[in-house]
């Protein structure tokens, strides 16, 4: 089914490619800019920079002070914050609509003149607060590894998506003031910038207003990209084993997966759902419901444009339950998948569960707006919001068929089991 | 680049407002048209009171809400799961003090289907011996990983170091490994045969234009009326009255201390309520407020720590909860300690103004979506206050002089009589003491 979200695009002669889509059912406009850099593009030694850097963009431009990103807007109304992925940094907040020009003054300084403010203190501050996040998603819940571990079972080493976001603490300890300079001019800049509104605003005054801030940052030369290479299955499996003091065994099975938007990726995605994402899912019918030998699963698959994507379910096995048996399961279903395809029913259901998805992640401005630079960005398709379901719909068993014999082959799999083990006993192999 | 530009201040937020009817089940259905939200969002509220739970079955509403869905009607679980999930449609259930809530999501085409399973998860559950043994089981899962888990860890010893031991707020809602071993299928039909749908609510948001609303709901939820008699009557939570409780619950090699720190304070209801809120925000609820400006922005010993008010159907509290690396444990306590005691100082108009505008302003953008309204009306109903109880907070909020925020500050700065950590007993307990905030439990899982 298509959907119609008006889309208009300009882009500044400077190389900032704005896309508005008015939206007048709330007095608000969702401000959201992606910057194409990512947790893929760092450099060796220096994991977990282009998070860190996200930070520093909340300390302080040349006309804001260190904090009062936050503050300011936080005082008219705004709801705001910034994450890092491994393919992008994103900057977002929405404000009530008489604070637009606001927001867009202060995205402006911050994306053109970050360096006048940035200071030692700043750095060293920053870097202690991720690290608080770091010992806090990752270090200090149980399973918090589960991730790092994943992406280092799933690439080989060095590869640009077999570390996580957040990095090391050694790398994180060695960022210095002259490597913020370099990424800051390397990577920020309005040709590797897309800015879109998604509310209160009509199209003509939305650009007259992003041209009025935003028409004066400097033009750079986009930056070289590392060119995406298309990463092939695994061949043989890969396991990393570690034992922990967690609550009971979690198994994530991973496969390397297609290139976000390549032929692949979607039938893919929607043969792990089918595996694992839906309550009839076969795994769920078959060791959550069926002989209970678990406790739950999940099925996740990230569309990544680095050549190769992620996918994975998740199993968490109830205690006194073997690992082992219950992995050689999620397997046999995975093969009788590919053996007979899906079944009339689980198209239905997959293709029902998809629509409620996507609809509510168009619900909200902000997330249409995070939609929208998402695919312009990464993609050079503003429109996706209006067609992605569609493509969805589209997808044929036989596709999901075929994606499941050529790309969740038992040998194409990397698994991390987190087992239990008392404590003081951890170990990782 | 332009100087800075000024803000137009919003105008007046009118508050989306539901049109209301009683159905013939005794139900009140509030109906919520909202143009381009294309996923509507149900809310089913039915009274209930955790309170007269027995004592060895705590938990057991909780369990029978988990159950509605697994199996009801004449379709077995794997059925009704599929019936829903052809409808495009997800459901889910709990309990809390106060109401048992059935919530449902489901495109608006598919509205009168989903409403009819619905229907049948809150009235014809068949609660299957072997569903009942997974959901179970499963809760016993559940608990050992919010024991792993230390902000879990922390709320569960928050509460029951907050509230008197003979509240029932004091124990967790879905109940305690003791409470859910001892559970039976019998002892669920029977909590679910206690319902009664008088008195109850349903919510439904969305893009209503050209749906006969009454009609999908009296063929499906409206049928229903519950075997029980009353309407059950929330129970308040009982603070504890003896004094300040310190528990160090002991993880040994922890790289982070989870900090808890709670006060029994107003719900909702009362009439200084629109101080508190506020007052939370400006401890504690962005990068800038008086906690983590000193704890994150200054020292960097979090990644953030969070104040604010917990209502409940009666009453409610306040918690400052968030982790700090492990060496620091003590000082950032103190500091947190500190900056709560401080408040008495008071609070400039200034500030008090940028808590104000915050909520205020951002209020209308967050009252956006099917799903949040619907949860908002939903909580609206559990609490028995009037439909348009938010638009008349923020008036009073706009109101507020400095010294009505001092007071709650106060108000809840003197009634602090718990705080957690979870964190590495041996690494901290001897500085934890030495703050001499009062008797120092430590707690081995």
């Amino acid at each position: 089914m298509r959907l119609d979200y008006p889309i208009h695009e300009r882009t500044l002669d400077n190389g900032l490619r704005v896309v508005v889509s008015p939206d007048h059912t709330v007095p608000t406009v969702a401000v959201n800019l992606w910057v194409d850099v990512g947790s893929r593009h760092e450099s060796r030694g220096r994991t977990g920079f282009a998070h860190l850097f996200e930070h520093l963009m909340f300390q302080g431009s040349r006309n804001v002070a260190s904090g009062e990103h936050f503050s300011a807007l936080l005082a008219v109304g705004a709801r705001l914050n910034a994450t890092t992925w491994f393919d992008r940094t994103n900057y977002f907040e929405t404000v009530p609509t008489g604070a637009l020009d606001l927001a867009l003054w202060l995205e402006a300084d911050r994306h053109g003149h970050l360096l006048d403010a940035v200071n030692q203190a700043n750095l060293d501050n920053q870097r202690d607060v991720v690290k608080e996040e770091k010992r806090q998603r990752y270090d200090n819940p149980p399973y918090g590894q589960e991730l790092p571990d994943l992406y280092a079972a799933l690439f080989p080493e060095g590869h640009p998506y077999a570390h996580p976001t957040i990095g090391s603490m050694a790398d994180l300890d060695a960022a210095t003031l002259e490597d913020v300079h370099a990424f800051y001019e390397r990577w920020y800049g309005p040709r590797n910038t897309v800015l879109t509104l998604c509310g209160d605003v009509e199209a003509e005054d939305a650009f007259e207003r992003v041209e009025r801030q935003f028409g004066s940052l400097s033009s750079r030369p986009r930056p070289g990209h590392p060119i995406p290479v298309a990463l092939a299955p695994l061949t043989e499996p890969v396991r990393l084993t570690r034992r922990a003091d967690v609550p009971h065994d979690r198994l994530t099975i991973a496969f390397r997966l297609p290139a976000d938007r390549t032929p692949g990726f979607l039938p893919a995605a929607l043969a792990l759902d089918i595996l694992g994402g839906l309550a009839t899912s076969r795994v769920v019918r078959r060791l959550v419901r069926g002989s209970q030998q678990a406790l739950s699963v999940h099925s996740t698959a990230w569309g990544l444009v680095g050549g190769v994507s992620i996918g994975f379910l998740a199993i968490d096995v109830a205690n006194g339950e073997d690992p082992d048996r219950v992995e050689a399961a999620v397997l046999s279903e995975v093969e009788d998948l590919a053996h007979a395809g899906p079944t009339s029913e689980e198209m239905q259901a997959v293709r029902a569960q998809s629509e409620r998805g996507w609809l509510q992640a168009l619900a909200h401005q902000d997330q249409r707006a995070d939609l929208i630079s998402h695919h312009t960005l990464l993609h050079d398709d503003p429109h996706a919001v209006n067609t992605h379901l569609e493509e969805v719909l589209a997808v044929t068993p036989e596709q999901i068929q075929a994606a499941t014999t050529t790309l969740l082959r038992p040998e194409q799999r990397a698994v991390v089991a987190y087992l239990r083990a008392p404590h003081g006993a951890e170990e990782e192999s | 680049m332009s100087d800075r530009p000024g803000v137009e201040p919003p105008g007046p937020w009118l508050q989306p407002l539901p049109t209301e009817e009683t159905l013939s089940n005794g139900v009140r259905l509030l109906r919520m048209h909202l143009p381009g939200q294309q996923v509507i969002s149900a809310r089913l509220m039915v009274p209930v009171t955790l309170a007269d739970e027995e004592r060895v079955h705590e938990g057991v509403s909780v369990m029978m809400a988990r159950l509605l869905d697994e199996g009801a009607g004449d379709l077995d679980a794997e059925a009704f799961a599929a019936a829903l999930e052809r409808h495009g449609a997800a459901l889910g259930a709990s309990a809390v003090e106060g109401g048992l809530s059935v919530d449902l999501d489901v495109p608006v085409r598919h509205l009168s289907g989903a409403l009819r399973l619905m229907a049948d998860a809150v009235g014809r559950p068949t609660f299957p011996e072997d569903e009942v043994r997974r959901v179970l089981r499963n809760r016993l899962a559940e608990i050992d990983y919010e024991t792993a888990s230390a902000p879990h860890r922390a709320g569960r010893e928050l509460i029951a170091t907050l509230w008197d031991p003979a509240s029932r707020a004091a124990r967790p809602a879905a109940g305690t490994p003791s409470t859910i071993g001892a559970l039976t299928r019998s002892a669920i039909v029977e909590r679910h045969a206690a319902l009664a749908a008088a008195g109850g609510a349903l919510v439904i948001a969305g893009d209503l234009q050209g749906i006969d609303v009454r009609e999908a709901v009296e063929g499906s939820v409206g049928e229903w009326t519950g075997s029980g008699t009353a309407a059950a009557e929330p129970a308040a939570a009982l603070p504890r009255l003896d004094g300040h409780t310190v528990v160090v619950v002991d993880r040994p090699g922890s790289v982070q201390s989870e900090l808890a720190i709670g006060a029994p304070a107003p719900g909702r209801a009362d009439p200084s309520w629109a101080a508190y809120p506020v007052m939370a925000y400006l401890l504690g609820g962005s990068p800038g407020a008086r906690i983590d400006a000193v704890l994150r922005e200054d020292k960097g010993y979090t990644y953030g720590i969070r104040a604010a008010m917990r209502p409940r159907a009666l009453g409610g509290s306040f918690a400052v909860t968030g982790s700090v690396r492990t060496e620091v444990t003590a000082e950032a306590l103190d500091l947190l300690r500190g900056i709560l005691a401080d408040t008495v100082k008071g609070f400039s108009r200034a500030e008090l103004a940028t808590g104000v505008d915050f909520i205020t302003r951002a209020t209308p953008g967050r009252w956006a979506t099917a799903d949040v309204i619907a949860d908002e009306l939903s909580a609206l109903t559990l609490e028995r206050l009037p439909m348009d109880f938010p638009s008349l907070t923020l008036r009073a909020m706009r109101r507020l002089a400095p010294d009505q925020v001092t007071e709650a500050a106060a108000a809840v700065a003197s009634s602090v009589c718990s705080t957690v950590i979870v964190g590495d007993a041996d690494a901290i307990i001897d500085d934890v003491r030495a703050l001499g905030i009062g008797e120092v439990h430590v707690v081995t899982d």
